[in-house]
């Protein structure tokens, strides 16, 4: 479903590559999960593939089509294909839950439209059935700001969903919740996925949930592939060659969950 | 015997050059502006007995104090919202974050400095002798200071908003254009209103002082009891006018917290 083909991106200004030489191949439906330490190359992979980042050179196929050589206009209709989740939720907290859940159903509006917030019957029937699907029905009117971390990381789940996406991007989408929360929100994403065959691609730091979400683990370092493989493959000394012996392999690797 | 360090006394002489620096300048501050307390008591009884001669308040003529009252408030609303609408669209060409053009954004931020830099009263006595007397020059006086400050607010505000979440809108496919309505608008949505709402209230006080140019409204009626030396008519003024201050905010305090959403702190 996707295909990376010699990725590489380097940020302005810095000497190394962010990611290096790609080359990877997605199946439909796969829950793919990318480990590996802070810097190395986890989210600049993930940006790539919906085009929030603009890779130096390579190439991304999804469903056969390249999208890194389109124009604009097409570019946005691939992101739009793509639901994205990032680690801080990225909601905007002055609005409601449902006005921001809404705006998964962008793609479908014009310029106008969304000036004047008319949103037709079909796209508000959407967006509260998503809600409901993240346990969060009841919860339409309230304020984003007025929600916990867990919550604002299910509403940003919903609007992702919203946009009827064949692919989630999930950016750490627990590294800013506790233990409990992390395993609830986690849940909820994979089995999701699971049900409505979303191939779902999640950058995650701590082992053990890689290991119990992930139906296939790629590991990275400096920018490579240094892991590629099931979870019940992935070997001590795997993790060693990802995290090195850091702070992190202690934190992440060693420890876990 | 210990050394006292070189840094150390430097540190030291160089509180006392600033102390002394700050006792010059409030000296050459007070003597230039003839600032004495001695003359303030000394003028003391003469406040006295111009108060003493305010009261009583005289009402006869209160209804037309009223009328032009409510000229000034339709001055100040009118002035804030034409100030507003030329300041909206043009803040967005002068945020250095969504604006590449250096010329443009340079060029939007000289014109909003021009229309801020000038003072309400300047502005009134331009457009008086454009215009002619009456509250008409006094709302394009007010609409011209106010889109230069309101502007340059605005893009200030814009200029913070959270890239995080406008990245996040632009990956559900979202064009450009639905991207500033949908991911910088409802970030800067409440500071507009804040900015608005002050500049409302700020425009009714600057819209009873441009009275004193010619420019119409309650300030204009001011003026005039004043120089007739109709001191109970100045008090009658003057509570009209604290009393409209007040009133525009507490309205604009609810708009606010309705809006923006103010919570207690618990």
């Amino acid at each position: 479903m996707i295909r990376i083909e010699g990725l590489t991106h380097k940020y302005e200004g810095r000497e190394e590559e962010a990611v290096n030489n790609i080359n990877l191949q997605i199946k439909k439906g796969e829950s793919l999960v990318v480990i590996g330490s802070s810097g190395s190359g986890k989210s600049t992979l993930l940006k790539c593939i919906n085009r929030l980042i603009d890779p130096t050179s390579g190439k991304i196929y999804i469903e056969e089509k390249e999208i890194l050589n389109c124009d604009i206009h097409h570019a946005t209709k691939i992101r739009g294909s793509i639901g994205m989740i990032f680690q801080e939720y990225n909601l905007v907290e002055s609005e409601s839950v449902l006005k921001n859940v809404l705006n998964g159903r962008l793609k479908y509006l014009s310029t106008v439209q969304t000036l004047f917030g008319k949103f037709s019957k079909e796209d508000i029937a959407i967006a509260k059935e998503n809600l409901k699907v993240v346990g969060l029905g009841e919860y339409e009117n309230e304020r984003v700001s007025n929600l916990s971390g867990g919550q604002k990381q299910r509403v940003a789940i919903a609007r992702a969903l919203s946009q009827n996406p064949a692919v989630i991007l999930a950016d750490e989408p627990v590294s800013s919740l506790d233990p409990k929360l992390m395993k609830e929100v986690m849940d909820l994403l994979t089995t999701i996925c699971k049900e409505k065959g979303i191939t779902l691609i999640t950058s995650l730091h701590f082992l053990e949930f890689a290991k119990r979400y992930g139906t296939r683990i790629i590991g990275m370092k400096e920018g490579n592939i240094v892991f590629d493989g099931l979870p019940e493959e992935l070997t001590e000394k795997d993790i060693v060659d990802i995290y090195g012996k850091t702070k992190e392999w202690f934190l992440y690797g060693k420890t876990g969950f | 015997m210990k050394k006292i360090p070189n840094t150390i006394i430097k540190k030291k002489y160089q509180k006392l050059i600033i102390g002394l620096l700050i006792v010059l300048v409030y000296y050459w501050a007070i003597s230039g502006t003839g600032t004495s307390p001695t003359s303030f008591a000394q003028g003391i009884p003469h406040m006295a007995d111009f108060i003493r001669r305010m009261f009583p308040p005289d009402f006869s003529n209160i209804g037309t104090f009223l009328l032009k009252g409510l000229e000034t408030l339709q001055m100040a609303i009118l002035g804030t919202t034409i100030g507003a609408i030329i300041a909206l669209p043009l803040s967005f060409l002068a945020a250095r974050n969504i604006m590449p053009n250096k010329f443009v954004y340079h060029t939007i931020r000289t014109f909003f400095d021009i229309c801020r830099g000038i003072n309400e009263i300047v502005w009134g006595l331009i457009f008086v002798s454009m215009v002619g007397l009456g509250p008409f020059p006094g709302v394009l006086a007010l609409s011209a200071h106010v889109a230069g400050a309101l502007g340059r607010y605005f893009s200030e505000s814009i200029e913070t908003v959270d890239p995080k979440i406008i990245k996040a809108i632009l990956s559900t496919g979202a064009n450009k254009i639905q991207v500033v309505i949908k991911g910088i608008i409802p970030q800067v949505k409440p500071a507009f209103i804040n900015y608005i709402l002050y500049y409302l209230e700020n425009n009714f006080r600057a819209a009873t002082v441009l009275g004193l140019v010619g420019a119409g409204g309650i300030g204009m009626e001011l003026l005039t009891s004043m120089r007739l030396f109709k001191n109970q008519e100045v008090l009658t003024i003057l509570m009209i006018m604290v009393g409209m201050v007040i009133l525009i905010d507490r309205i604009s305090a609810t708009i606010r917290k309705r809006v923006v959403g103010i919570k207690t702190i618990e």
